[in-house]
């Protein structure tokens, strides 16, 4: 399980993260990303020697100033939900990738044979080849959409 | 393999760059040494008294703020007489 997915569960239940000043902040977690960047909301900040606290109604903070995120316990059961469903995905991905990886080699060997008719095409200068050229790379970018359509 | 995916699901102790001893469940961590800890517990070391055992549950921690990540042995670990043990804490890392 990765951390990021933890604290991405973790989105709209309470929690205390420690900065590496010190300071520690409560509060809700609205959204996270992949830099640990976070926004909190109701959120009570209290200085390092925890005798002094302000309230805020939001807060933003940079990821690389965060020491440590408390996380409520249950929260850690519902990332396995999602991490198992994750994990199912991309082994049907897995098996389609491989499926066109195949068609794409033979996609790309064939293509080979008009590229290097292009390149001497295009040392010559002929406007003609471009046309040729579409062709083929139009052929690569409908592989490149079937592919993208199985990976979603 | 990274040396850390052994560790996954057995108790280990965290140094923390702050000097801070936490005990816990690894159950997940990432490229940049940010780490799952579940049942995690913080051991306090001082000279007057026993080790205190704190209880915090569920963190994440910051891979900047990790020094060390060692394997416990439970069946060690857990003779241990936490209450008679003293020691100094341990200082910040020095940059």
């Amino acid at each position: 399980m990765l951390p990021l997915s933890l604290l991405k569960t973790a989105q709209s239940h309470p929690m205390l993260v420690e900065l590496k000043n010190g300071e520690t902040y409560n509060g809700h977690l609205v959204s996270c990303d992949s830099w640990m960047n976070i926004n909190l909301r109701d959120v009570i900040c209290t200085s390092k020697d925890g005798d002094r606290f302000w309230r805020m109604p939001e807060c933003y903070i940079r990821g690389s100033t965060i020491k440590y995120l408390r996380i409520p316990d249950e929260v850690i059961d519902m990332v396995k939900e999602d991490a198992q469903a994750k994990s199912r995905n991309r082994t049907e991905l897995n098996k389609n990738r491989v499926a066109n990886s195949a068609q794409n080699q033979r996609a790309a060997r064939s293509g080979n044979r008009n590229n290097f008719g292009n390149r001497s095409g295009q040392l010559s200068g002929g406007p003609g080849n471009n046309t040729q050229r579409v062709g083929v790379s139009g052929q690569g970018n409908r592989l490149l959409a079937q592919n993208n359509k199985n990976r979603k | 393999m990274s040396g850390l995916e052994s560790y996954i699901n057995h108790t280990v102790s965290i140094i923390t760059a702050d000097g801070r001893n936490f005990i816990g469940t690894l159950k997940g961590f990432d490229q940049t040494i940010n780490i799952i800890i579940d049942e995690c517990h913080e051991r306090v070391f001082s000279t007057s008294s026993g080790i205190e055992q704190i209880v915090l549950g569920l963190h994440i921690i910051r891979g900047d703020n990790i020094a060390v990540i060692g394997l416990i042995d439970e069946s060690i670990d857990s003779r241990l007489d936490l209450a008679n043990i003293r020691g100094e804490p341990l200082g910040p890392v020095v940059h």
